[in-house]
């Protein structure tokens, strides 16, 4: 199978990543309750997790929470930051993940940035609408539908200045852009465990610059007398057991990355995106791509997106169709009602599987 | 030779705790701390055996390390000693 919907998950898992969460099944019990050998063993296991996660994203291993997901992380900072009524500014590139959780907690909604790939068209709106007051601010990397690296530094930088606390969603971008949470200074950065960071489904990271409030309650194996959830992190946001093999998985994946660079991957696959949204234009298809391209794209054509994808499934090429549970991004991109085929390549890009999805297109 | 513990809030400042001082050539050993240490239930601390506390101490300020309290082993007891 060629594989080129890493927007999804990352797949199939580097044989590291296999080997770590299988030895954590056999060696590592519940970290930070007991004391005995396998109890300390996976203690260890999760603080190395947060310690590779730290150095790759210029913080410290305490403001590592592990998640289930990205969504999970959105959720938690969401809940910290915003409730009813609260003004909230997102991109018009949201994911559900940001949207849907806003809008379940009565938060009214302002959008800035409609045109696909166009930053000054984003910056203008979005400063004007920090100028008009807002609570806080969500923003994704990168739009997990047409791959638009949005100008998250200046983003952050105009945030910043105007007092705004902000999260980021690094859903699309961690592990193949910089990622660099001391210098972005928002109040949370959340992101997947099991796509460009390679580490198995059901992990994810949320960096904390604020104590959050819990979204969940219950154990944490310190301070067990207490009513209340510690106010320490992470243990505050990680009520419960957390999911030691996707942990083991997770740092063994993170080490692939940052011996890898974020930098190479990058230029390996966003060389590929390019390579085929040129070939793909010349065989007359529709395509979205722009000058901030990440590592995915996404395209249209004569037959129904649903059934390109399913014709090139038949054919073991690997891709997403439909609306990509972002419906604003298509909203903006004026996409809603087709859909899109959407091309997400991963650290492995390479010629050859573009060659392989073109002739299956029929190149 | 004297033994140390010092404890700590969660089992995360703990470990960090532990590479803080490991990375200074000052080894401890992390375990749970004993129950009568902890009257707000379960935690975890690490033991320094021989070790200078001073400069254990000064390690963790140093990386902004926060801890609860730090203990003496004397005559086959802890006693909680202010630094």
């Amino acid at each position: 199978m060629i594989y080129l919907d890493n927007g999804a998950t990352s797949f199939p898992k580097p044989p590291q990543v296999v080997r770590a969460a299988e030895e954590a099944m056999v060696r590592a019990a519940n970290p930070g309750r007991g004391g005995y050998k396998a109890a300390m063993a996976a203690a260890e296991i999760v603080f190395d997790c947060r310690e590779q996660a730290a150095a790759l994203f210029s913080c410290k291993p305490e403001q590592v929470v592990l998640t289930a997901n990205c969504t999970h992380g959105l959720n938690i900072a969401i809940g910290s930051l915003f409730g009813d009524g609260s003004r909230v500014l997102i991109s018009g590139f949201e994911h559900n993940a940001v949207t849907r959780p806003l809008y379940a907690r009565g938060c009214k909604v302002k959008i800035a940035g409609r045109r696909l790939f166009c930053w000054e068209e984003l910056l203008d709106s979005f400063r004007r609408e920090l100028r008009q007051g807002v609570d806080g601010a969500v923003f994704t990397h990168v739009s997990n539908v047409f791959g638009y690296i949005l100008p998250v530094n200046e983003m952050a930088a105009e945030c910043r200045a105007a007092g705004v606390p902000f999260v980021l969603d690094a859903a699309q971008s961690a592990g193949s852009l910089p990622v660099d949470f001391g210098a972005l200074g928002a109040e949370f950065i959340a992101m997947p465990g099991h796509k460009g960071l390679l580490g198995p489904q059901g992990t994810g990271l949320l960096l904390c610059g604020d104590p959050g409030k819990p979204l969940l309650f219950g154990g944490t194996g310190t301070l067990s007398r207490e009513k209340t959830m510690p106010e320490d992190l992470p243990e505050r946001l990680e009520a419960g057991t957390v999911n030691v093999p996707g942990a083991a998985g997770l740092a063994a994946g993170i080490r692939l990355v940052r011996g890898m660079t974020p930098e190479k991957i990058f230029a390996r696959g966003h060389g590929q995106t390019m390579a085929c949204g040129r070939a793909l234009e010349e065989m007359g298809y529709r395509v979205f791509t722009g000058p901030h391209q990440a590592m995915t794209l996404s395209f249209q054509g004569k037959a129904d997106c649903e059934e390109i994808a399913e014709a090139l499934g038949s054919r073991g090429i690997a891709v997403r169709a439909g609306l990509h549970c972002a419906p604003l991004a298509h909203e903006s991109a004026g996409t809603l009602e087709k859909g899109t085929v959407r091309i997400s390549f991963g650290h492995d890009a390479s010629p050859a599987q573009t060659n392989a999805l073109l002739r299956a297109l029929g190149a | 030779m004297k033994q140390y513990l010092i404890t700590f809030r969660s089992v995360t400042y703990a470990q960090r705790g532990e590479r803080s001082l490991g990375g200074r050539g000052i080894s401890g050993s992390l375990s749970r701390t004993p129950k009568w240490m902890e009257q707000q239930g379960c935690g975890y601390g690490l033991t320094l055996r021989g070790a200078n506390i001073y400069r254990a101490v000064d390690a963790l300020r140093q990386d902004g390390v926060s801890w609860r309290r730090v203990y003496v082993l004397e005559n086959g007891k802890y006693q909680e000693i202010a630094l």
